[in-house]
């Protein structure tokens, strides 16, 4: 969309409004511009157009998309459950979050302190107390609603049980009664007459025919049985849902009481400090030749309290943890692939021999698909970190600040590389086709200028050349994106990837739900990443070049 | 002296004083904690119910006792976690018997991977789909009933095999892995009622040479899906895998583990060598905590009913752990089994974690394994009897498990019953197999010779 730009004609002092709609623009967000416009009151009718638009028909859209999904879902009927609609999705991203907080909470436990202890301790025990008979309760209601979906199913079926029993017996005499005629006819036949013999074969084969025929009607019937007695009870799912909550609140409440009592780490340092006061005391009063080992016991017990005071809670990663350790890994897969694709296409965009030696390569290695590349990447970073607890990359790697808890190992890198392997050819291309269309006036002035090849190269050619970058970039990321989830999904890497292939082997009622959540939160991570490019992108771009989309 | 006697008083307050608020975590300070190497550690595990010890242990706090933090991480498939567990990524794993022995003798990835821990006996089952199973009762008018008589032979599957060798195809089946205790129990239940289902070559690593029913890896989640999907025709997997099938209405269990070999060993708690050797005291705690966690899934009360097993099914059914639904793992892990939605059985031994002296790490299991492997040809070379019995102690490390147990016996956790102290690590012989053969662990060529399908020497 190329917009008119009156800023430019305007006397250097900009006004307020058009640097709001240049920031606007270049933030990526020019649907908001005829509502900035609008606040200051300019062509009223023709912002409200827009709004309407840009703003109101795609909020109408995604609406429409809702209603669509909630009739959609009702159709999708798989053995592995209905499809998820809206609600049923939100109340699985809520699950999700709980479970997220919850292992927070069980870490803060772990590392909780005095009185502050004292008082969650207080508070979940009382919260325990209240679960016990509201866990009676709903375990009765269940049962009681497991009778009732028992006998709501046997009423569904019992018209179509009943049909059944009636053909099935109809059926039956009928198959009966022929075959006692035909054995009957079997008398008449006489024993030379070759015609009546076939006949009476023919007769049996009928028979036969007409009993295959009634089987498969009796067999049409009882799957139709089948299918509605296996419906899924709804009020029986509620109360299993019901059920699934308390007990689940209960087990974290349990965990909880664990991680404020005896797995408390001030607590066991409490208690070991206790023990080596006693094991001081005994070394104290210690014979000469008992000396030694109550010396080494006093030791041994201060070096278990130094490393009691370092241990951690194992916390097992959760969907936020896995969203950040996914966009950090496309990141460095990102940066992986820019830092070998832009030297290559500014080489590429400077000499036609180079291309020309280039250009079979890439057309080569540009098809791959990443679930080629991986399991290369794979052997390759596993077979160069062989022992990841103790080689000093990974070492290195886990004792920096921010990036060390991400715990970046062989499957990380290989999941990064594939990333950079797939993403990097549209930002070469992009960067070879932006250096190669460099305006050649702007070269003949740095003839005359006489500029050395690398201050041409960084006054002349990259800075013409880095809109078309920037849109190469924002390519190589969303590609790069999309890759990454196959990517972790096939080396087990922690992060989205892996979260949706373990919710699919998981094939639980709830599965389903939390892999619709995942498709809503790559698609908006995917956005953001995507805008973040447009806003770099605009930021480089001159007003009315052709990649100011 | 009087030193000594300030350090008392003070520590004896100061007891006093922290007594109130540690009157549970005392009990763990009675422990004779060990000196460990490595106290925080990642172990993988496929999503299975016999996973159940190691979570058990994080959850219930026995891995924190002995003063580790457990990571606690699902797998994508069996090989991804046997690689993992080699490459160190994970210091440990919920193996299938059958892959340290494997990984030590070399078929696959080579490596030396011991195990000084079973983690429970039986818990597999074998799936057809409605289709087979409708043609197997047609078949066996036994089986015409809501009930059937069990155990189930594969004789009534036995005429479909030749109804699809007939027109040119094979029947399909899934297991989860070449090595698994489910392709080995697979293959016996079809030899035992004269189905051929292939043989591993040098060239044929796949299995399949003379094949009359093929033989496929499939990771156990997806065993469900691949069979709705048409793939195979049936399976033999884990649970909750098979209940699944159950409950989604794709297929019939047709037969358990339990059938085919009563109280056999499943999964084992597999480490590489060079882990237990720099990591001694380490793997030690680990097997304390392990056997602890075997013993709480097995408690049962003065009827014998299964206490803990419905709190073991809510912490499996999380998502990060199995996840499969909570209706579906809690009825095998407490002693029931849905053949049929219909047909639902009482099988309180579905999952052993700790009766029957199961976790102490056998020879004898270890060289049944082998006697498979050499059976179906994964092992090409004949081998001595010596040989077997060389391989087993190579994997197998009971010397490990009988001391982490001594420390528990003198730690009052555990009963000087309950382990086989004397024992010289080969169960006695036993012939509660599908086909009635006699299994003796000191004479692994007898029983290869007693079978008359596969290789006999």
């Amino acid at each position: 969309m190329l917009r008119p730009t009156p800023e430019k004609t305007k006397s250097t002092k900009v006004p307020f409004k058009y640097r709001l709609v240049k920031a606007v623009d270049v933030a990526g967000l020019n649907f908001l511009t005829p509502v900035v416009r609008l606040c200051f009151g300019e062509e009223p009718r023709k912002q409200l157009k827009d709004i309407g638009l840009y703003i109101v028909i795609p909020i109408v859209a995604m609406l429409f998309g809702v209603l669509a999904w909630f009739a959609v879902s009702e159709m999708v009927v798989t053995k592995s459950g209905k499809l998820p609609n809206p609600t049923e999705t939100l109340s699985a991203a809520g699950s999700i979050w709980d479970f997220h907080f919850r292992e927070n909470d069980k870490l803060s436990a772990f590392e909780m302190t005095g009185a502050q202890r004292d008082a969650r301790l207080a508070s979940v025990e009382s919260r325990l107390a209240e679960l016990v008979p509201l866990e009676e309760k709903i375990n009765q209601e269940v049962a009681a609603e497991g009778k009732l979906a028992q006998e709501r199913a046997t009423q569904r079926v019992a018209a179509l049980q009943k049909k059944y029993d009636k053909l099935k017996t109809k059926l039956d005499s009928e198959s009966k009664e022929r075959e006692q005629v035909l054995k009957a006819k079997s008398e008449s036949v006489a024993q030379d007459d070759m015609a009546a013999k076939k006949a009476y074969i023919a007769d049996v084969r009928a028979h036969r025919k007409s009993l295959e025929v009634a089987k498969d009607e009796l067999r049409d019937l009882k799957s139709k049985i089948k299918t509605l007695s296996d419906l899924k009870d709804d009020q029986l799912a509620a109360a299993v849902r019901k059920q699934t909550q308390i007990a689940e609140e209960r087990q974290y409440l349990g965990k909880m009481k664990d991680q404020l009592t005896k797995a408390n780490r001030d607590l066991k340092v409490t208690g070991a400090l206790e023990k080596l006061d006693l094991d001081m005391a005994s070394f104290f009063d210690a014979e000469p030749s008992k000396m030694y080992a109550a010396a080494s016991k006093v030791v041994k017990a201060e070096s278990r309290i130094a490393k009691l005071k370092l241990s951690e809670y194992a916390k097992p990663s959760t969907l936020p943890f896995q969203i950040k350790r996914s966009v950090l890994c496309v990141f460095v897969g990102f940066f992986i692939g820019t830092v070998i694709a832009i030297p290559l296409g500014v080489m590429c965009g400077l000499s036609k021999t180079f291309m020309a030696a280039m250009t079979p390569i890439v057309a080569l290695f540009k098809p791959v698909s990443p679930i080629v590349w991986l399991p290369v990447c794979l052997i390759i970073s596993s077979a160069m970190i062989p022992d990841p607890d103790k080689h000093f990359l990974t070492q290195w790697m886990w004792s920096l600040p921010i990036l060390g808890k991400y715990q970046i190992n062989p499957a990380f890198l290989a999941s990064a590389c594939t990333v950079a392997l797939c993403s990097l050819w549209a930002t070469m291309t992009n960067t070879a086709l932006g250096v190669a269309s460099v305006d050649e006036d702007h070269l003949n002035v740095a003839r005359v200028l006489r500029l050395g090849f690398w201050d041409r190269l960084f006054k002349i050619v990259l800075p013409s050349a880095l809109p078309l970058v920037f849109a190469g970039l924002r390519i190589s990321l969303g590609v790069g994106w999309m890759v990454l989830i196959a990517a972790e999904l096939l080396s087990s890497s922690e992060g989205i990837g892996k979260y949706v292939w373990d919710q699919f082997n998981n094939g639980g009622s709830r599965s389903f739900a939390n892999m619709v959540v995942v498709v809503f939160v790559v698609g908006i991570i995917g956005l953001i990443l995507d805008r973040m490019m447009v806003v770099f992108q605009r930021l480089v771009s001159f007003d009315d070049s052709p990649t100011a989309v | 002296m009087s030193v000594t006697v300030l350090k008392r008083t003070f520590s004896i307050a100061l007891m006093v004083a922290t007594c109130v608020c540690l009157s549970t975590a005392s009990q763990a300070q009675d422990k004779q904690l060990l000196d460990l190497e490595k106290d925080s550690l990642k172990f993988g595990f496929i999503k299975l119910t016999d996973c159940a010890p190691i979570v058990i242990a994080k959850e219930k706090g026995f891995f924190e006792a002995e003063g580790l933090q457990v990571d606690v991480i699902a797998q994508p498939n069996w090989k991804t976690l046997l690689d993992n567990v080699i490459t160190g990524e994970l210091d440990g794993a919920h193996m299938l018997s059958g892959q340290p022995i494997a990984a030590t003798i070399g078929f696959g990835t080579k490596a030396h991977v011991i195990t000084a821990f079973t983690m429970d006996l039986n818990g597999n089952g074998i799936t057809v789909s409605n289709a087979i199973w409708e043609t197997m009762q047609e078949n066996d008018p036994a089986l015409q009933s809501e009930t059937p008589p069990h155990p189930i032979t594969a004789a009534s599957l036995k005429p479909i095999v030749d109804e699809k060798l007939d027109g040119g195809e094979k029947l399909q089946m899934g297991m989860v892995f070449p090595v698994s205790t489910h392709n080995y129990e697979l293959r016996y239940w079809l030899a035992a009622s004269d189905i051929h289902p292939g043989m591993y070559t040098k060239s044929d690593i796949g299995g399949r040479t003379d094949a009359q029913v093929e033989l496929s890896v499939t990771p156990p989640p997806m065993m469900p899906a691949t069979l709705e999907a048409g793939n195979i025709q049936g399976y033999c997997v884990g649970e909750p895998w098979n209940q699944a099938a159950v409950a989604k209405g794709i297929g019939v269990p047709v037969t358990t583990n339990f059938d085919i070999w009563k109280n056999n060993p499943e999964k084992v708690f597999g480490v590489t060598k060079d882990w237990s050797d720099e990591n001694p005291n380490t793997h030690l705690a680990v097997i304390k905590a392990l056997i602890l966690a075997g013993k709480w899934l097995d408690a049962t009360d003065e009827s014998g009913k299964l206490t803990n097993r419905e709190e073991a099914a809510r912490i499996l059914s999380r998502s990060d752990y199995v996840g499969a639904d909570f209706d579906v793992i809690k009825n095998s892990m407490t002693g029931f089994f849905y053949f049929q939605k219909s047909d639902k059985r009482e099988m309180p031994d579905f999952n052993v974690f700790f009766k029957h002296h199961c976790t102490y790490p056998w020879y004898s299991d270890g060289v049944w394994f082998l006697t498979q492997m050499r059976r179906w040809g994964q092992i090409t070379e004949p081998k001595p009897a010596s040989w077997y019995d060389e391989m087993a102690k190579e994997v197998y490390k009971p010397e490990i498990y009988l001391k982490a147990a001594r420390m528990l016996v003198e730690e009052g956790l555990l009963a000087e019953d309950d382990i086989p102290w004397d024992t010289d690590g080969y169960k006695e012989p036993t012939s509660e197999f599908i086909d009635g053969l006699t299994y003796d662990g000191k004479k692994p060529l007898d029983y290869l010779k007693a079978h008359k399908i596969g290789n006999k020497e």
